[in-house]
């Protein structure tokens, strides 16, 4: 019941909220956010990182006739991309206490909402109810856009939504052939991820059109739109400068892990000899995509645009550690998927707040800010850091695991993403330097710095951000630990990848 | 030649005259009361007892399959479940059109007739095993569709939709009839069964049964709005008042593509004779997909973008009934087709039904504009077109979601794949315009002044159950799914 619980409270939280009255929807979101991220703590005492088992496991019928079930499951894949997503809610609704001013119980609604769908997809063990909440979480993200957006949000809101769609789409085809094809090997139906990890999926190599290449082309194709993958990436700059700061927080932190989730869930255990024979292209567009989010980030005049763009070289992070198939890739890219989270997250919300207050995001507008908001700019500087893989802070460990795992298994696309960490040094600090030291800008003229700093609501919201960036930078191993098993059981069954029940 | 009815062929039959029944009863009312009209809330109350009643029958006929009138009528799983949808949709329409400004408030009592008339034809249809009984019942639905249409208390649309509808629906009966007139010619029958069994065999030698048969399903096409017989159904749509083209655009595909299910439990495309003609209609149901999601991208008017989007669905549950022809697992494909007429039916007599809600005249015809800011004015009827529409897309987990899963699945396993590939692509191209509605609705501000709307509660509490149908059994697929494919387990 506990994983039932804590995807589906959410929807009741919003059914709550639906009825209090208008004034008391903020602090009774926050109070519900806040309760469910400590039930979702529970789970680090059901949870026994000591396996590598999918555990917690609930099992129901859904529609039979194609061996769909209601089947969750957490393991040390899953386990912190739940957390992250429950540990985000709460920060998100009070960083939009002043920035949502219009249908403020439309908005929270469609943050619970989203948080099921998002929950959903990490802990569904069902491909079809996987690719349900996968699709369902389009919805409340595209409301948030679309009610609450910037002024091209109808534009990068269809764009969002239709590159999405495609992208998924694809791979439901892919799930119906996966299906069929445990008619085929096992005699009965079943859309359980856990079976098609049994599956002997034909494949032919050196051609496109074979079995196991073209089903690995379709999943590749709704992940690599989600992560999202150079050059699919073109809808996430729009969909990011359009959103407002929460729906930008929780489609960077939260969103785009659904992608490289699926990349680690389903691409890579399934189809491990397509993997084996394209990988090259997939390691090559990661590393493209670290140069080119970094170079594209650099020239950037709007903040939040070369945030969004910072996230498209991450992302490539991710995915070279993935496609390093060893221990450390997977390790960092896991590692990574939460760093992406917490810092990137952490950015988006010192955007909004500043953009509250001097109601512009171009970095030319701005100079000298750290005069005039010193508790600001140390926030800032500190999330920075952790974007940036300064040591001590938890971006390091992240990036370095990859790099690790990449020049071991493949030493030119390493030496090229260390490319990336010098280019994200580089348009990340000239940012800062630009906005918050030199000359004073027009911002600061035009309204003497007044009331710029941070108040105690907004200190609220990034001390949590700033405790785990230093806590994941300096004792990483309080984290991975939870994941240790799974993720070694991971690497080290390449191409037999099975994952058991808890006994 | 003997002649003789039992007792149980009139049960069978019995929803028919229970309809027949509740449609005369207003109408002798109104005579015998010198010609004036009546309440139009009893009127509605007659038209659904008998509604009630013809359900009624039909549960409790379920079951065994059975055949009346010396086999001129057949009632199995497919007659059953057509029958249940048609049924709903007519008591749909009939709910809206008592509401609507559309429907003349002198003339309720006859347009009750008609449609419940209209609804005889489909049952006949449904219901048919032969195909002279088809025609009889296609004619005596589309008669009645033709008169409703004129009715119209618009001046303009209503009268040419009603005239091109008619011209170009007596065009495609007679060329079924043509195609029968052959059938009869080389089989000797048109007794549905005679005819079923004897097709494999003539459609591989006979090329005067392969005209007739071929003329046959062009006719059904028509009705179905396939490509290229699809070029009425905007117009008609469009010009037909709402409530109608709520009840057209389920009512008649459903029964059209029920009895097209019949026609391909043949085996008939499994001859190889016949393969060039499925190659065509494979290429057909493509086209189909293209133009109506391309032509609803390129609408003004609501009403017409959701015409050319049933166009793209005909093309989907095609899909499915090919797949229901080509042998192998054609179960899968049948029982795809039933599941995707029942959701289908349900999405746009309800997304229809929004349109009829919204209309502030007769003469209206919704654009876009006219959504605009709807969210904060009438955030419950926003929020059931946003389901519709959405469901219309085929967003999980509602249940036009798993109307395209069940149809790509059967697509997949048949062999089919491209289909179901072309069949995404059309999806994907029907998400901007499901979406922009949406848009409209929730994210852009009101620019007109709305008129101040009719009340219309009933139709309201219809709209709301249909988006609650909607996705309740897309929560509960499998009773619905289990329900179709065992209605058509005893034809495949």
């Amino acid at each position: 019941m506990f994983l039932s619980l804590l995807i589906f409270l959410p929807l009741v939280f919003a059914l709550v909220l639906a009825l209090v009255p208008e004034r008391w929807v903020r602090p009774s979101a926050l109070l519900l956010s806040v309760l469910h991220f400590l039930f979702s703590c529970v789970l680090f005492y059901r949870f026994d990182p000591q396996k590598a088992t999918l555990q917690l496991v609930e099992h129901a019928s859904w529609v039979p006739t194609f061996g769909i079930n209601y089947f969750v499951g957490v393991d040390g894949i899953s386990f912190w991309l739940v957390l992250l997503s429950t540990f985000l809610t709460p920060l998100v609704v009070l960083g939009s206490w002043r920035s949502i001013t219009s249908r403020v119980r439309a908005f929270h609604l469609a943050i619970f909402v989203l948080l099921t769908s998002t929950l959903g997809t990490f802990l569904a063990m069902d491909a079809i109810l996987f690719y349900v909440f996968f699709e369902t979480s389009l919805i409340p993200m595209y409301f948030l856009i679309g009610v609450w957006g910037g002024p091209r949000r109808l534009y990068a809101n269809m764009k969002f939504f239709i590159y999405t769609m495609a992208g998924s789409l694809f791979m439901l085809l892919a799930i119906i052939a996966l299906i069929f094809m445990t008619q085929e090997q096992s005699g009965t139906m079943s859309a359980s991820i856990l079976d098609f990890y049994h599956l002997q999926i034909p494949f032919v190599g050196n051609t496109f059109l074979s079995t196991q290449t073209l089903l690995f082309f379709a999943f590749s194709l709704a992940f690599a739109i989600k992560v999202p993958m150079f050059p699919f990436h073109t809808w996430l700059p729009d969909a990011h400068v359009e959103a407002p700061t929460p729906g930008s927080v929780i489609l960077a932190a939260v969103m785009l892990k659904m992608g490289t989730y699926g990349f680690m869930r389903f691409v890579l255990p399934m189809f491990p000899a397509a993997v084996e024979s394209w990988s090259w292209l997939f390691l090559l567009l990661g590393v493209v995509g670290i140069i080119y989010g970094a170079l594209v980030a650099m020239v950037q005049p709007d903040l939040k645009k070369l945030v969004a763009y910072s996230s498209v070289s991450h992302m490539g992070y991710v995915m070279l550690g993935l496609f390093a198939f060893n221990i450390y890739g997977a390790t960092g890219a896991l590692y990574q998927m939460l760093n992406h989270g917490v810092s990137t997250g952490a950015l988006f919300l010192l955007v909004g707040m500043i953009y509250e207050k001097t109601h512009t995001r171009q970095i030319g507008d701005y100079g000298g800010l750290a005069k005039v908001a010193p508790l600001f700019t140390i926030a800032f500087l500190l999330v920075t850091f952790s974007s940036i893989a300064v040591p001590l802070t938890n971006g390091f460990i992240g990036e370095f695991l990859i790099l690790l795992g990449t020049f071991q298994s493949h030493q030119v696309f390493g030496g090229l993403a260390v490319l990336g960490v010098i280019l994200g040094a580089v348009y990340m600090l000239w940012a800062v330097k630009r906005v918050f030291f030199g000359a004073e800008g027009k911002v600061i003229r035009e309204h003497h710095g007044e009331g710029f700093d941070i108040g105690a609501r907004e200190l609220c919201v990034l001390t949590p951000f700033v405790i785990l960036i230093f806590w994941m930078g300096l004792f990483p191993n309080d984290f991975l630990n939870w994941s240790k098993s799974s993720v070694e059981n991971f690497v080290q069954h390449r191409g037999h990848y099975e994952l058991n029940l808890e006994e | 030649m003997q002649v003789a009815f039992s007792l149980i062929d009139f049960l069978l039959v019995a929803p028919a005259l229970a309809l027949f029944v509740a449609s005369c009863t207003p109408l002798l009312i109104k005579v015998l009361c010198g010609n004036q009209e009546q309440n139009s809330f009893a009127t509605l109350i007659y038209a659904y007892v008998g509604i009630v009643v013809a359900a009624g029958f039909t549960l409790s006929m379920l079951g065994v399959a059975r055949s009346a009138f010396d086999g001129a009528l057949v009632f199995d799983g497919i007659s059953f479940c057509t029958t249940l949808i048609v049924l709903l949709v007519t008591a749909v329409a009939l709910t809206f059109a008592r509401d609507s400004y559309s429907t003349n408030p002198g003339q309720f009592t006859e347009a009750t007739f008609l449609t419940l008339n209209a609804a005889i034809g489909m049952l006949t249809v449904v219901w048919a095993n032969d195909l002279i009984v088809t025609f009889v019942g296609i004619e005596l639905f589309s008669l009645s569709l033709y008169v409703l249409i004129a009715m119209s208390m618009e001046e303009k649309l209503s009268k040419e939709a009603a005239f091109k509808y008619f011209i170009l629906g007596s065009f495609a009966s007679a060329i079924m009839l043509y195609g029968i007139s052959f059938i009869y010619g080389t089989v000797g029958s048109t007794y549905l069964p005679d005819l079923l069994q004897a097709s494999p065999n003539l459609l591989a030698t006979n090329r005067l049964f392969l005209l007739g048969f071929v003329l046959l399903l062009v006719g059904i096409c028509f009705k179905i709005a396939v490509f290229p017989f699809h070029s009425w159904a905007p117009d008609v749509y469009q010009g037909a008042p709402t409530p109608l083209t709520a009840f057209m655009a389920t009512g008649v595909k459903a029964v059209s593509l029920a009895f097209f299910l019949r026609l391909v439990a043949s085996q008939a495309f499994t001859v190889e004779k016949f393969w060039p003609f499925v190659d065509v209609l494979q290429w057909l149901i493509a086209l189909t997909i293209l133009v109506g999601n391309v032509g609803a991208f390129r609408q003004k008017s609501l009403k017409r973008m959701l015409a050319y989007s049933s166009i793209a669905h005909s093309g989907y549950v095609m899909i499915g009934v090919v797949a229901a022809g080509i042998g192998g697992s054609s179960m899968l494909g049948a029982g795809g087709v039933m599941f995707y007429i029942f959701s289908y039916s349900i999405m746009t007599a309800g997304a229809f039904g929004v349109l009829h809600i919204l209309e502030p005249h007769a003469d209206a015809d919704l654009t876009l504009e006219d959504l605009k800011g709807l969210a904060r004015e009438k955030p419950w009827v926003a929020l059931t077109m946003s389901i519709l529409l959405m469901s219309l897309t085929g967003i999980p987990p509602t249940l036009g979601f798993f109307g395209k899963f069940f149809i790509f699945s059967a697509a997949i396993k048949q062999g089919l794949v491209w289909l179901a590939v072309w069949g995404v692509v059309g999806s994907v191209i029907s998400v901007f315009y499901y979406l922009r509605p949406v848009v409209a609705m929730y994210m852009e501000e009101p620019l007109l002044r709305r008129g101040v709307l009719r009340l219309r509660p009933l139709s309201y509490f219809t709209v709301a159950f249909l988006g609650l149908l909607v996705v309740a059994c897309g929560l509960a697929a499998e009773p619905v799914y289990q329900a179709m494919l065992s209605s058509v387990s005893q034809v495949f």
